[in-house]
């Protein structure tokens, strides 16, 4: 085939043609960018996902189609690109690049790490190996319309963690498991029942009421939890449930019935709210099928049938049919199986649409939508192929950039909705240089971090702060006591024990340092603690100089949140692989309609809006890329954590 | 049946997310002419086929030959079709229209591929009417000469033809339409139709049916707060002379007054009510004086809003029929929109406040639609003509109806009819797009002259760029333009960002530019100028 050297110059088309590159997700962005590597002459690509493909997915990458459903998406994409670049050479990995065998050793085979990925865990990760390897990182998103391009390059440019993201929202368990008051929660919860029926069970996704909430007084607790939590309070959901052999009715009357009178004995929880209503199964099918009708049918014109409302009648009716078959689907994976909830499995989908508008009903909230539904429980994002088509040009050009050994050349790229005043569609800004605060790309990485030592449990130091928050995979924990006192070890078994103790129990106090290290990120990170006993109602610590507050424009009502929605997760589909991470199970933070029908913008996107003219003059241009990237990002990781 | 509509539902659900199941089925009864299935070309049509457009026909003529491939391969960029590069290295398909039919149709089978084999010039001397049919028209790479004629035939049928040219790592396209119409312009910033400062009979009957002193407790936390805003509203007009709080200290005023409403706990404190809340945080845009913008007048001004025929397009007929209610029952308003936002309240209070706000827009939309029908009998059409289902989806939209009209490409070319003024006032900076526009028509004289592009072999590079020169001095001089063109701009060629532009065109949802679009991807900018 004919070289490019005629449109590139010579050392740069041999450059592209000898470089190794590591292209990351092979889903919207993935499939265009790599279509345009291949066409732009680079040889040797390297594709990772741990994604199988999804029905959802054929509206945009375009490298998969029908028959491909249910297979390794970095597989497929590989075989469709050397159908028509056969002289490619191509190696897919069907795994997590999270995963250890991917360390900075195989970072270091790459010129350049191109990202098109969906999630913010993965990109945390990715940016750390980059840095630790010093190989250049392109960053890529879009989110309908909405797209971004920017390049990370150790010490010269802002990392992807050196601007604090808006913090992730979490709902307080007694919030989810007693006192709903917003729809998002009761998804919340409908979402935490699947895995407690049919699914793993996580001791974070309790959703039977909460004698534990801190509003009951002490002996009230006391008293309802020994008059009538006796018996059934021992055993789990799962194992209740499966005593019963999954049978929709009972499971019906004990959620949406027993569980709620229950409720409703703690009354101090009603003396402000206005008290649930339990519903019952055979009263409801008594009301028939008048209530099973579609609430807004007479006025649903054409649309989609999963854009109705049904009754209540209906979702129970849909709740029964939905558990039926998960059951059988659970029966079928044999003894021991757990079910994975995603998003496009219909009867997953429909019993979380089920539960959830039960509880909504009980609730006195609005019910929504299967469609509106998907979107929050799903952290849907809408995607389409030219957005990401546009985006993965673009990543192709910063990319010649960095081989022509121009990286100051490199922009950050956003490409708008509209044209903005200027006329202009896409619009770059220069790279910013590196946040010398950073807490993962400064030269001594250091963070302070307000905790209880006397009720923060190691385990919960390990998993909640340094995994989940500052997003390490396998960190290693010595306090700076003079002896060295080693309290995580990743090695396993070695420190296990100490998992249930409290920080206090090792002489963790006001002041104490701990050196954490990530060995697979090349990471070292100074914790400094300081001991606080008044913590926020739900907050299990506080990352000081971090926090919302800090961020240029946190959301401050639903419809702001629903503007940050449109963030960068292209392929929102949860992994329908078996490793998902724990980010799949993400739920959005946004109130109701992703589909922008003109009622449904609001005057909220004017902060927005104002900030890009102010760019636009080139005036506050970092206030402007920072705002964008906030939004750009907010979406992706609202993982939900249920807060005892 | 069901079940193709459910795994179309389920296939195409990111989508349905951005344009809604009316914008899909737009796309799906669209027929997209494809003019030359170069590369940039294919690459349009696969972006257009895999959201499900109806059908597209390929028109092209060329055949595959190994020539064909060196040049292009040669010239295309980093982004290239797929398809295109499937067909010219297979050198059993002989014919690219038909080959990229084919590899376009495997990307979903919902749509159906058509290809004539004929170049676009024998097509219009022999079946000009040929194109009428279709929906849009793209033409990729056209000369100058069947970019015109075409232009000129689709212009008088009032088919919308979009014009893409790439070259080096520069783009183009214009976009030709003599009237686009908007409804669902899909606006940033939209608020909320609410009428508090002028309820209408049913709302004011609704919000004194609250009593905010006499309301439990209960009650009074759960109370909208549109209610509530309503409420302290009717209290503010009685001490302000019925004038709404403008200037921030007047609404700071009304904000105060609102505070004060929330209930007392028995130590003095305030209750933790969140829709009070929530009113004071609204009642900056809520209290926007409800009114006609000055795009949507301008509209209801136009010739063809008075002068409804049998040939007048549904648009105009709508937005007449909005008008004459306006001057009638509207009292100088237009339609209610009917949607109110979520907010704090019990489902109850929700429910019956959203049922007077959709109550009244079916009231006012079956006003309308009264109109329309009385409209379409005086020119004699029945009123079946136009559904229910658009009369509401238009009544919704009233407030974002925009119209665009573009200038005819004889115009832009013309000597006499050139917009001047846009591109002098456009080269104020040296790099700008602009001088990308003058470049890429200089190499469409070239092309024009030559039968090729400048630079396509190694030998000639001297002589094509001395002889592109001649062809930048001769556009400027035609044009009486005096402006200063840089040497260095041949590069090389990008595709894109036409399709989402299409999608607009054919949903007729979202405001298309108007109405030439320029890419640079040396500095990954692009601009819009209106030539």
């Amino acid at each position: 085939m004919v070289q490019l050297v005629g449109s590139l110059r010579k050392e740069l088309a041999d450059s592209v043609s000898d470089c190794n590159v590591l292209v990351v997700g092979a889903g919207g962005i993935g499939c265009e960018l790599l279509k345009n590597l291949v066409l732009t002459g680079f040889k040797n690509i390297e594709v990772i996902d741990l994604d199988t493909i999804d029905v959802s997915n054929l509206n945009r990458q375009f490298l998969f189609q029908k028959k491909h459903v249910g297979k390794s998406k970095a597989q497929v994409a590989k075989e469709s690109v050397l159908q028509f670049c056969p002289t490619a050479n191509i190696k897919a990995y069907h795994d997590s690049i999270m995963n250890p065998d991917y360390n900075v050793e195989f970072f270091r085979n790459f010129m350049l790490v191109m990202n098109a990925l969906d999630n913010r865990a993965a990109r945390n990760h990715v940016n750390r190996m980059c840095l630790a390897a010093d190989i250049p990182l392109i960053e890529s998103g879009t989110a309908g319309y909405l797209g971004q391009v920017t390049v990370i390059k150790k010490g010269l440019t802002e990392c992807y963690e050196c601007q604090p993201k808006p913090t992730q929202k979490t709902f307080p368990g007694c919030t989810i498991r007693n006192t709903p008051s917003e729809p998002i929660h009761c998804i919340v919860w409908a979402k935490y029942l699947f895995n407690q029926l049919f699914g793993e069970e996580d001791a974070d996704q309790e959703v039977s009421p909460d004698t534990a909430d801190p509003e009951l007084s002490y002996t009230e607790a006391r008293a309802t939890a020994s008059d009538q939590d006796g018996d059934i309070k021992r055993v789990s959901t799962k194992d209740w449930a499966r005593s019963t052999g999954y049978d929709s009715v009972k499971l019906f009357n004990k959620l949406f019935k027993d569980d709620i009178q229950y409720l409703l004995t703690m009354d101090k929880l009603w003396k402000k709210r206005k008290a649930p209503l339990p519903l019952d199964w055979l009263e409801l099918q008594k009301l028939g099928t008048i209530l099973a009708l579609p609430v807004d049918f007479f006025l649903s014109g054409t649309s989609l049938k999963d854009q109705h409302v049904l009754g209540v009648a209906g979702y129970s009716q849909l709740f029964s049919r939905s558990v039926e078959t998960l059951r059988s689907m659970l029966a079928d994976k044999g003894d021991g199986a757990e079910l994975v909830w995603d998003k496009d499995d219909p009867a997953a989908m429909d019993f979380v649409t089920a539960a959830a508008n039960l509880r909504m009903h009980i609730f006195s909230m609005n019910m929504k939508s299967r469609f509106d539904i998907k979107s929050m429980a799903g952290n849907i994002i809408p995607a389409i192929a030219t957005t990401n088509a546009v985006i993965a040009g673009l990543i192709v050009l910063e990319a010649l950039k960095i081989l022509s050994g121009d990286v100051e050349q490199c922009r950050t790229i956003f490409l708008n909705k509209q044209p903005n005043p200027r006329k202009k569609l896409l619009v770059p800004c220069a790279l910013d240089p590196p946040s010398a605060n950073c807490y993962v790309c400064a030269s001594k990485p250091e963070v302070t971090v307000k905790l209880n030592v006397n009720k923060t449990l190691v385990l919960a130091l390990q998993d909640k702060i340094l995994k989940e928050k500052f997003g390490m995979v396998a960190p290693d924990v010595q306090i700076e006591d003079g002896k060295g006192t080693i309290l995580i070890s990743s090695e396993e078994g070695e420190t296990e024990a100490n998992n249930s103790k409290f920080l206090s129990d090792f002489g963790i106090r006001n002041g104490s340092r701990l050196q954490v290290d990530d060995f697979l990120q090349d990471y070292t990170l100074l914790v400094n603690v300081i001991h606080c006993e008044e913590l926020e109602k739900d907050v299990e610590f506080e990352v000081v100089g971090d926090a919302p507050d800090k961020a240029p424009t946190p959301p401050s009502s639903q419809e702001e949140q629903k503007n940050f929605a449109n963030g960068n997760k292209d392929s929102a589909e949860p992994s329908t692989s078996s490793n998902a991470p724990a980010e799949q199970d993400d739920v959005l933070i946004v109130d109701s309609d992703e589909e922008p029908s003109s009622s449904t913008m609001d005057v909220s996107t004017e902060s927005g809006g104002l900030k890009r003219k102010l760019h636009d003059a080139e005036t506050g241009e970092a206030s402007a890329k920072r705002q964008r990237l906030d939004q750009a990002t907010a979406d992706d990781d609202d993982d939900i954590i249920a807060l005892d | 049946m069901a079940a193709t509509k459910a795994s179309k539902e389920q296939k195409y659900d990111r989508q349905l997310r951005l344009w809604g199941d009316h914008g899909q089925e737009a796309l799906e009864n669209a027929h997209v002419c494809l003019i030359n299935a170069s590369a940039s070309g294919t690459e349009i049509l696969k972006n257009l086929v895999l959201p499900g457009i109806g059908a597209f026909t390929i028109v092209d003529g060329h055949k595959v030959s190994g020539e064909d491939v060196g040049n292009n391969i040669g010239r295309v960029s980093n982004v290239t079709s797929l398809c295109y590069t499937i067909v010219i290295s297979n050198p059993c398909l002989h014919n690219r229209a038909q080959a990229a039919t084919e590899l376009l149709q495997e990307l979903n089978s919902d749509v159906s591929g058509n290809f004539v084999e004929e170049s676009p010039d024998k097509l219009l001397d022999n079946d000009p009417e040929f194109f009428h049919r279709f929906s849009l028209v793209i033409g990729v790479q056209l000369p100058e000469g069947t970019c015109l004629r075409l232009g000129s035939v689709l212009w008088n049928a009032n088919v919308p033809f979009l014009v893409c040219r790439t070259y080096g790592l520069t783009g183009y396209m214009r976009l030709v339409v003599k009237e686009h119409t908007v409804v669902e312009s899909h606006p940033d910033n939209a608020l909320e139709d609410l009428r508090l400062d002028q309820p209408f009979a049913e709302l004011k009957s609704h919000i004194q049916s609250y009593d905010l002193e006499g309301m439990e407790k209960k009650d009074h936390i759960h109370t909208p707060w549109i209610i509530i805003v309503a409420k302290y509203l009717e209290k503010w007009f009685s001490d302000h002379n019925f004038q709404l709080p403008k200037n921030y200290k007047e609404k700071e005023a009304f904000r105060q007054l609102i505070r004060q409403g929330i209930l007392t706990k028995e130590n003095g404190t305030p209750e933790d009510e969140e829709n009070f809340e929530e009113a004071i945080k609204n009642v900056n845009t809520a209290l926007n004086p409800t009114k006609i913008s000055s795009i949507v007048e301008d509209i209801f001004n136009e010739e063809q809003c008075n002068d409804i025929t049998a040939q007048t397009p549904a648009f105009w007929v709508l937005a007449r029929a909005v008008r004459e209610f306006v001057q009638n029952e509207g009292g100088g308003n237009l339609p209610l929109r009917g949607s109110i936002p979520d907010m704090i309240a019990d489902s109850e209070k929700f429910i019956n406040l959203q049922n007077v706000y959709r109550e009244k827009a079916m009231q006012d939309a079956s006003v309308v639609s009264k109109h329309v029908e009385s409209l379409l009998q005086s020119v004699g059409k029945t009123s079946e003509s136009i559904s229910e289902q658009d009369i509401k989806l238009f009544c919704k939209n009233a407030a974002f109806l925009r119209v665009v009209r573009c200038r005819s490409l004889a115009e832009e070319y013309g000597a006499e009819t050139v917009n001047k003024d846009e591109i002098t006032s456009s080269m104020d900076g040296a790099d700008g797009e602009m001088v990308l526009y003058l470049m890429l028509r200089s190499v469409d004289r070239f092309y024009q002259q030559h039968s090729r592009y400048p630079g396509v072999y190694d030998y000639q590079v001297e002589e094509d760029i001395s002889r592109l020169k001649l062809c930048v001095h001769s556009l400027l001089q035609e044009y009486g333009l005096n402006v200063n063109v840089k040497d260095d701009y041949i590069h090389e060629l990008y595709v894109w960002p036409h399709v989402q532009l299409v999608i607009k065109i054919i949903t007729r949802q979202f405001v298309p530019f108007n109405n030439t679009f320029i890419y640079n991807a040396m500095s990954q900018t692009s601009a819009t100028f209106q030539l």
